[in-house]
This record gives C-alpha cells, sequence and structure tokens, in this order.
C-alpha cells in the first residue's frame, strides 16, 4: 500500500469518493433514520419498506457501479496499452455497440439465448472488435487508424440497431431502457454475476502486467525481449473484450468511462502499468458511483428516468474535450496526412464528371418510376405516373441536394483539416445541429421555425469556433481534431437516450428525423434546398484555390498570397452553414460526408476542384440511391435515407478502409 | 373553416353510404379499432402486423391493406387506393397537410390530452359514428359497453386500490395513472388506483421499482405480454418478491390490452380485471 500516497491520481480519487460518500450518506439520511443505518444495510427488516429498499436496490446499485466501472477503467486501460493508443477503449473499438446489437439481435430473433446474456454480449463484442481488426488488417497498431476504424463500425453497428428500433418499437422498448445504462438494481444478482465473471478475469491480470508493461517500449525492443507480441496481444485483447461484454450484459450501455478513466490516469502522470491499471479501475468506479449517486440525489422521486449511463456521456464529453489538448504531443501519425491515401490520378477528371452527371440523370427517373406499389414491382405508367412523380420527386430531390453539400462540406473539412477522416458528421457539426435544435425546442416549446433553424445554425457555427478553440494550440492534429468532434457528438447521445428510455409516443417521430428521413420534406423545401446546393457547388467551387493551396502549409500558402488564418475562418464557416442546411431538412445524416470526398478520390479526382465536383455528385448519387432504396426494401414500411445512406456507404467505406 | 370541411366530408360521404362502406384509410390503431367496433372495416390500417399482435381484438379483415409504419403512413401507396377520407390521432399533427392532397383528413383524439379521459372517449367514438354514418352503432357501443361496466362494477368485491403496471424488464416498469384509459376505466368500475404520481399526459410513467417499496395495501395488477424471460428473473428478485405489496396480494395478471386503445378495449380491460378480482383469495 506503500503507493497509494503518493500517485499523482490520489487527489482526483480522493475528491470523487468524498462526493460519492456524501451523496450517499445524504441519500441515506433522507430515507433512514440514522439508528437504523446499519441494519438497513447489511441485515434488513424486511417488513420495512425503507430497509428494503436500502438493501435491496440502493447498495447492489452503489455496489454495481463501483465494479461496472472499475471494470471499464481497467479494460480501457488493457486496451491502450495492448494496442499503443491514448484513444483505444470499449467505446471507441465498437466492443460496446457490437454487444448491443448482439443483444438486441437475441431479442427479436433468439430470445432463448438471454439465459446467457454475458455470452451473446462477448460474442457481439468478440465479432465487433474482430471488424475493427480485419479492417486495420495491413497496418495493424496504427492507432489513428484502429480508432477510425472502431468509429466507423460504431456508426455502421449503430445505424443497424436504429433501423432495427424504428421498424419494432413495440417489441424492442425494454432494450431502450437498458440500452441509456440505467443502473435501478432488484437485489444483488446482477452484482453476483458481474463478480463470477471479473474475479477470474481480473486474476489473469498479475500475469499480463509484466509483459505489457515491456510495450511501454517501442515494438522492436519487446520483441528483442523475446515476448510472444502476438499471443499477448490476442490474450490481452480477450480479456479486455470479455470484461466489457460483461459490463455491458448487466449494466447496459455505459459511455465514456472506459475512455475518460484510463486517459486521465495517463494524463495525471502515473508511471508504471500496475499502477495504472490500479487508478484506472479506481477512478472508472468512482467517477461512475459518483455520478450515478449525483443523479439519484437529483432524480429522486421525479417522473422520469435519468439512464446514468447516458449521464456519463454528457459529464465525460466535456472532461474529454478538457483533456485533448493536453494530451502528451506526439509525432504525427504516417498514413493520417494524406501520404497513405494517394490515389492513382484521373487523366481526364472533365470526361469523368460529365459521366457522374449522366449516370444521376439515368438513376432520376428509375428512382422515380421503378418501384413496389399495391401490385407488386412496376414501371409506373399512366395515372400512376402523376402520382409517383408528386410524391417522389420532392424527396429525390431534397436526398440528393443532402448528398451535394454533405459531399461539399466534406471535401472542405477533409482538405483544409489534412484529416482524410474528417466529415460534418465525425467533427460534430451535424450533432452540434441537432443539440442547438433540440435545446431550442426543449427550452421554448413555443418558438417558431425561424428561431429554431437559428438554433440550429448556431449550434453548427459553435461545434466548429470550439474545435478551433481546442485545437488551435496543437496545430489541427487530426487525430485530435477527430477527439474533439467525438466528443461533441456524443453530447448528443444523452438528449437522445433521455427521450428514448421514457418512452414518448413522440420518440418515434424524433427518431426518424434523427436517422435522416425524406419524409417530412416539402417541395418548396426541395427547392430552396437544391438552389442552396447550386450555389454551394458555385461557391466552393470558387474557393477551390484555397483548397489546393492551404494543404502546403501555412508558409507556402502565404508566399502563394493567401492569409491562411482568414481562408480557414471562411472555409469553416461555409462547412458549417452547409452541413447545418443539410441537418436540419433530413437529420444527422451519417458517412455521407465523409464517404462521397473519398469515393471522388477513389475515382481519381485529386485537384481540389475536381475532388469538390466530384465528390458534390457521387454524395447525390449515394443520396439518391439510399433515399429510394429505403423506400422500396421493407415496402409498405420505409427506412430513413440517412440510414440507407450509411448501411450502403458504410459497407463500401470499411471494404475501401481494408485496402488503404 | 372546421365545418367547412365537415360539410364536404359528409358530402362525399352520403351518397357513397347508400351504395358501399365508405373507403376509409387510418394510421392510427385505436381508431381503428373502434370502426371494427361500427361494424365498418378500414381499408387501410397502419402497421397491421403489429396491430395483430399488440391490439389483437377486434381483429383486422385480411382485405386491409398495410400502409406501413404508423408515424410515416405511406403515401403513394394511399394515393393509390383512392380513400375517400383518411382519420388520424393528433399525434400525427405533423403529416395532415400532405395526407390532404390524397383525401379529407379528420383528426379524432381519443386520449384526453389531460381533461376527462372517459367523456372524450365518448365523444370521439360518437364523432367517429357520425363520420361513418353509423350513428346508431355508435350509441348502441356505447350503451353496450357502459351498461358492462355498470354491471361489472355492480358485482366486484371489494378490494384494496389497484396498481396497473407493465414490465419493461424485470427492474423497470411503465405504471399507469391519471390520463390513461385503465384509469378511466377504474374510475367507471368504482376501484381505486393506487397510483396518484404524476404520469404526464400520456398517462403512464415509467419508474425503477424500488419506487413501489412504499406501497403496502395495494393490489398489483400486472398487464402483459411480460418481455421475454421477466418472469423467470422475477421470481428470483428479491426485491420484487419482498416489496410489501407483492408479499400481502399475490399480482394478478391480464392478457394484453393495447394500452391506448378505446371503448373496446376499455370493455375488455374491465371484463378482464373483473374476471381476475372475483377469482382473488
Amino acid at each position: 500500500m506503500k503507493m497509494l500516497p503518493r500517485s499523482p491520481a490520489l487527489p482526483l480519487c480522493g475528491l470523487l469518493f468524498v462526493l460519492t460518500l456524501g451523496l450517499s450518506i445524504g441519500w441515506l439520511d433522507r430515507q433512514l433514520p440514522d439508528t437504523l443505518w446499519l441494519s438497513g444495510l447489511f441485515d434488513p427488516d424486511l417488513a420495512d419498506p425503507r430497509q428494503l429498499v436500502v438493501h435491496y436496490a440502493w447498495l447492489p446499485r452503489l455496489a454495481l457501479c463501483l465494479l461496472a466501472g472499475a471494470a471499464l477503467g481497467l479494460a480501457g486501460m488493457l486496451l491502450q496499452q495492448v494496442l499503443r493508443n491514448p484513444l483505444a477503449s470499449p467505446t471507441t473499438l465498437g466492443a460496446t455497440s457490437g454487444a448491443q446489437l448482439a443483444l438486441l439481435l437475441a431479442t427479436l430473433f433468439a430470445p432463448s439465448l438471454l439465459a446467457g446474456r454475458e455470452w451473446v454480449a462477448l460474442f457481439g463484442a468478440g465479432a465487433a472488435l474482430g471488424l475493427v481488426y480485419a479492417l486495420t488488417w495491413r497496418r495493424p497498431l496504427s492507432p489513428l487508424a484502429t480508432i477510425f476504424a472502431g468509429l466507423v463500425v460504431n456508426l455502421y453497428l449503430g445505424a443497424i440497431g436504429s433501423a432495427l428500433l424504428l421498424s419494432n418499437p413495440e417489441a424492442l422498448k425494454g432494450m431502450l431502457v437498458w440500452g441509456g445504462g440505467a443502473l435501478a438494481q432488484d437485489g444483488w444478482d446482477g452484482v453476483q454475476r458481474l463478480l463470477i465473471h471479473l474475479v477470474p478475469a481480473t486474476l489473469l491480470l498479475p500475469l499480463l502486467t509484466r509483459p505489457l508493461a515491456v510495450l511501454d517500449l517501442d515494438e522492436a525492443s519487446a520483441r528483442s525481449l523475446g515476448l510472444p507480441l502476438r499471443h499477448l496481444r490476442l490474450l490481452t485483447l480477450t480479456l479486455a473484450v470479455f470484461v466489457t461484454a460483461c459490463v455491458v450484459s448487466v449494466a447496459g450501455v455505459i459511455g465514456f468511462i472506459g475512455l475518460a478513466a484510463p486517459s486521465l490516469v495517463r494524463l495525471l502522470g502515473v508511471r508504471t502499468l500496475g499502477r495504472r491499471l490500479f487508478w484506472a479501475a479506481a477512478l472508472g468506479g468512482l467517477l461512475l458511483s459518483a455520478t450515478d449517486a449525483l443523479l439519484q440525489f437529483v432524480a429522486d422521486g421525479g417522473g422520469m428516468l435519468l439512464p446514468t449511463g447516458a449521464m456519463t456521456a454528457l459529464l465525460g464529453a466535456p472532461l474529454l474535450l478538457w483533456l485533448i489538448p493536453r494530451l502528451a504531443p506526439k509525432k504525427s501519425m504516417p498514413g493520417a496526412s494524406g501520404s497513405g491515401l494517394t490515389m492513382r490520378r484521373h487523366p481526364r477528371p472533365r470526361r469523368l464528371l460529365t459521366t457522374l452527371v449522366l449516370v444521376l440523370l439515368i438513376a432520376l427517373p428509375l428512382a422515380l418510376f421503378v418501384g413496389q406499389g399495391s401490385d407488386g414491382w412496376r414501371w409506373a405508367g399512366g395515372e400512376l405516373w402523376t402520382i409517383q412523380l408528386s410524391w417522389r420527386l420532392p424527396r429525390l430531390g431534397a436526398a440528393a441536394a443532402v448528398g451535394l453539400l454533405l459531399g461539399l462540406a466534406g471535401t472542405v473539412l477533409q482538405r483544409i483539416g489534412q484529416n482524410p477522416m474528417a466529415s460534418p458528421e465525425l467533427l460534430g457539426v451535424s450533432g452540434g445541429t441537432v443539440v442547438g435544435l433540440l435545446l431550442a425546442g426543449l427550452l421554448l416549446p413555443a418558438a417558431p421555425l425561424p428561431l429554431l433553424l437559428t438554433a440550429g445554425v448556431l449550434g453548427a457555427v459553435l461545434t466548429l469556433a470550439l474545435l478551433l478553440g481546442i485545437n488551435r494550440r496543437s496545430g489541427f492534429q487530426p487525430e485530435r481534431v477527430l477527439l474533439s468532434g467525438v466528443a461533441i457528438t456524443a453530447l448528443l447521445e444523452p438528449l437522445q437516450s433521455l427521450a428514448l428510455a421514457n418512452g414518448d409516443p413522440r420518440v418515434q417521430q424524433l427518431l426518424t428525423w434523427l436517422s435522416g428521413s425524406t419524409y417530412h420534406v416539402t417541395p418548396t423545401v426541395t427547392v430552396a434546398l437544391l438552389l442552396l446546393a447550386v450555389v454551394a457547388l458555385g461557391v466552393s467551387v470558387l474557393l477551390g484555390r484555397w483548397l489546393d493551396l492551404l494543404p502546403l502549409g501555412q508558409a507556402a500558402a502565404g508566399a502563394l498570397g493567401v492569409d491562411t488564418r482568414r481562408a480557414q475562418r471562411w472555409l469553416l464557416l461555409l462547412v458549417a452553414l452547409l452541413s447545418a442546411a443539410a441537418t436540419l431538412v433530413i437529420g444527422p445524416v451519417s458517412f455521407v460526408g465523409l464517404l462521397a470526398p473519398h469515393l471522388a478520390r477513389l475515382l481519381g479526382l485529386v485537384r481540389a476542384r475536381a475532388q469538390l465536383i466530384g465528390a458534390g455528385l457521387c454524395g447525390a448519387l449515394l443520396m439518391l440511391v439510399a433515399d429510394w432504396v429505403g423506400q422500396q426494401l421493407l415496402f409498405p414500411q420505409e427506412l430513413p435515407a440517412g440510414l440507407v445512406a450509411t448501411l450502403l456507404g458504410g459497407a463500401y467505406f470499411m471494404w475501401n478502409l481494408r485496402r488503404l | 373553416m372546421n365545418m367547412r370541411r365537415w360539410l364536404l366530408v359528409l358530402f362525399v360521404l352520403l351518397p357513397l353510404s347508400l351504395h358501399a362502406a365508405p373507403r376509409v384509410a387510418t394510421v392510427d390503431w385505436t381508431i381503428a379499432e373502434t370502426m371494427l367496433g361500427l361494424g365498418v372495416a378500414p381499408l387501410a390500417v397502419g402497421e397491421t402486423a403489429a396491430y395483430r399482435s399488440w391490439v389483437g381484438q377486434p381483429a383486422l379483415p385480411a382485405t386491409t391493406v398495410d400502409i406501413g409504419l404508423r408515424t410515416q403512413p405511406n403515401r403513394e401507396l394511399l394515393a393509390e387506393l383512392k380513400p375517400d377520407l383518411i382519420l388520424v390521432s393528433p399525434l400525427s399533427a405533423g403529416i395532415v397537410p400532405t395526407l390532404a392532397r390524397i383525401a379529407p383528413v379528420r383528426t379524432l383524439r381519443f386520449d384526453a390530452g389531460g381533461g376527462d379521459y372517459w367523456a372524450q372517449l365518448r365523444q370521439s367514438t360518437l364523432e367517429l359514428a357520425t363520420l361513418l354514418d353509423r350513428q346508431a352503432a355508435g350509441k348502441a357501443l356505447l350503451d353496450r359497453v357502459e351498461s358492462r361496466l355498470a354491471a361489472q362494477a355492480a358485482t366486484l368485491p371489494t378490494t384494496p386500490p389497484l396498481l396497473l403496471l407493465q414490465f419493461i424488464d424485470e427492474r423497470h416498469v411503465r405504471v399507469y395513472g391519471r390520463h390513461s384509459l385503465f384509469d378511466a376505466v377504474l374510475a367507471r368500475l368504482g376501484l381505486r388506483n393506487a397510483w396518484q404520481a404524476d404520469t404526464g399526459s400520456w398517462g403512464f410513467a415509467t419508474v425503477s421499482i424500488d419506487r413501489l417499496a412504499t406501497l403496502d395495501n395495494v393490489q398489483t395488477i400486472v398487464i402483459e405480454p411480460l418481455p421475454v424471460g421477466v418472469d423467470a428473473r422475477l421470481a428470483r428478485s428479491a426485491l420484487w418478491q419482498n416489496l410489501p405489496m407483492v408479499r400481502r396480494h399475490p399480482p394478478l395478471h391480464l392478457p394484453a390490452v393495447w394500452s391506448f386503445g378505446g371503448v373496446l378495449a376499455g370493455e375488455r380491460f374491465a371484463d378482464q380485471l373483473s374476471l381476475a378480482l372475483r377469482g382473488r383469495p
């Protein structure tokens, strides 16, 4: 115990401990007279409902928080160590969403499997991590590539989950409460289940600590010490995933603890691996229990369900934003600044762009007139022609316009940040729009539409400003910018989970919008959006020179007469406007803004102007197809275009990610 | 402005009702249920498969067309079906303007939105009957249900206040209180609802079961379906098994009833509840 008093992590843990203890005592004090505390905690008189609640609901919940938080902190630390990646965590590597999706699928299609929830969750988490691993096969352990693949897998699995929730709302309402990480307990069952699985896992740790610690050196020296790196890695990964799966199956989805606890411990400067593991577990447990105690104290007796797991994300996001600029400086990752992504250049970009326009022109009438109706598949003729034209044209037009806007926004972001992973959704610009809109809607229920729209645009602008402020000092290192974006997007989740867990019937509508549906688009909006898209295309092509020069660096660009600061600011404002406009109409669409610029690049459009136009056209085409597929696939039900775009685009993107 | 549309609808419907049943589409299950109670088969309903498992009775005829999600009815399909009238609940307010391009749309409110639930049900049922030109059937339906409720009320044994809940998982329940159909039926049966806390405008609160520990002399009514595995896990749940109300009066289980339903769902609930209460030890 000699290491405890001097550890740099002690003050923070102590603070959280005092907070948890104080809140717990405060809560107990409300519940029971202090003469009954001991019996309530350990030897309850079951006829007294107050003691019953203390013993079978409150105390197991506290124990569960400590255990689950510690387990997540431990899992995060193991992942960070073995992947040598300061951003690794069960959440950022897709393990959590894999476990969640597996449980969702089991609930729907094979409920008998749920007897072994842990194993279902383990399978899902393992499969997700396996996918991430497969995607980064060529560049094992490149931290940025790994995290990026993890985020992509996360988005993808999340999209499948949303599709299931949208089409089975009644059957899955229990999953919504669990998915928010509601920690209410009904006895010691959950704690026991967690303990049974965690104790053997923890016993393995001392065996792993020493070899893992060698990874603090670089890989070559580790290998020269004769370590079977591959086996070590596999064993550690399996252990971390197992621990995560156990937590998810018992306590639901708890965001951010697995990232925040290890990152904080590292940041506070705890040196050796053994201590880091210890303090990550301690901090994780205390972080979760303090959050939970706070929520219980605040929400006591209210009619609203506040799922703790979702709320940790609310607290974790600002923490992470604060933390990013303080991460120890690291050299930029190879492959991150575009060098690994250079593509064959198309000899005749003009011709290629013309072809893209032609494809779009052929796709439009097909999408308009082919489809299912009351008598199955058909080509609409006669009267049906008018019906389909009047209903589909506005939707397809809006989808295409949104695709174009996001393609442009994505290209601009990727070029100025020299960050191939940048996109409006990953940088949190779309998320910021939604947060602005939701907050305005919640705080001013009677707000008129223009005010709501302004709030949305303001959200986008503020998000970008925040990103700029946080990352100015680090010189916009792709990794950090991306991480800040993820943290901002994470602010959205608690708001959403809160609405979902409380089962308001209006939630379905919110969910529809959040997954990017063109259902509510009116012809006027479509016309406005198309006009905006054309103007935006013109403006960004005009600014194409900036985009060609900015990646050369401040000095070179300055020498060629470009004020980089000013150029950046204007371009970012443009991005904010474009993505806010797209988001306001059909919700935060994932992947299109990320995918379209890559598609253009893969096609060989390398120069800024050509890439901009190409990305715009690819985005439009993708959304057009997505909107059509979404309406035909489950006819007469429909899937939102944004969701389909994620599923289509994500699959293609992962395929290419593997090749990069 | 409502009056004019109203007359227009009547004008459209009157000649039709002489020849054939009106072609009425609805996205809402409660409206569909009440329509069937009035003897009119809806032309189209949203999510027919889910209707069969969550509302069940009265059964939808096989000819009723599925028009997709209730929140997003397939408008191309609706336009192709050419209904004479589309009926929606206030939840669909956002899509009324576009639906109105297909056929006249009428909004019927079956939940009370904070007012007297049963009075609202009565009024909407009669309104629906008038729209369908089935005024006599509407009155008959209400008379039948209300006299049945009255008869049940007269013969019920005395019972402690009832707590109506539906399990979301083994640790969370929806409790039905004021502004819910079930509460309105309890009132007509002369029974007391044990849940007097706020339940929001949808008539239910989502709570974890430790919040139920303070209830004592209360008869628990569990409305099925139970989510998968909850039965077994409740049997092992120390908290649930030791809740004062559960120990004092063993919970009674009722078969599934659509909790946001109309008078027919209310009648079914009353029947099942009375049956269960009479069988109580």
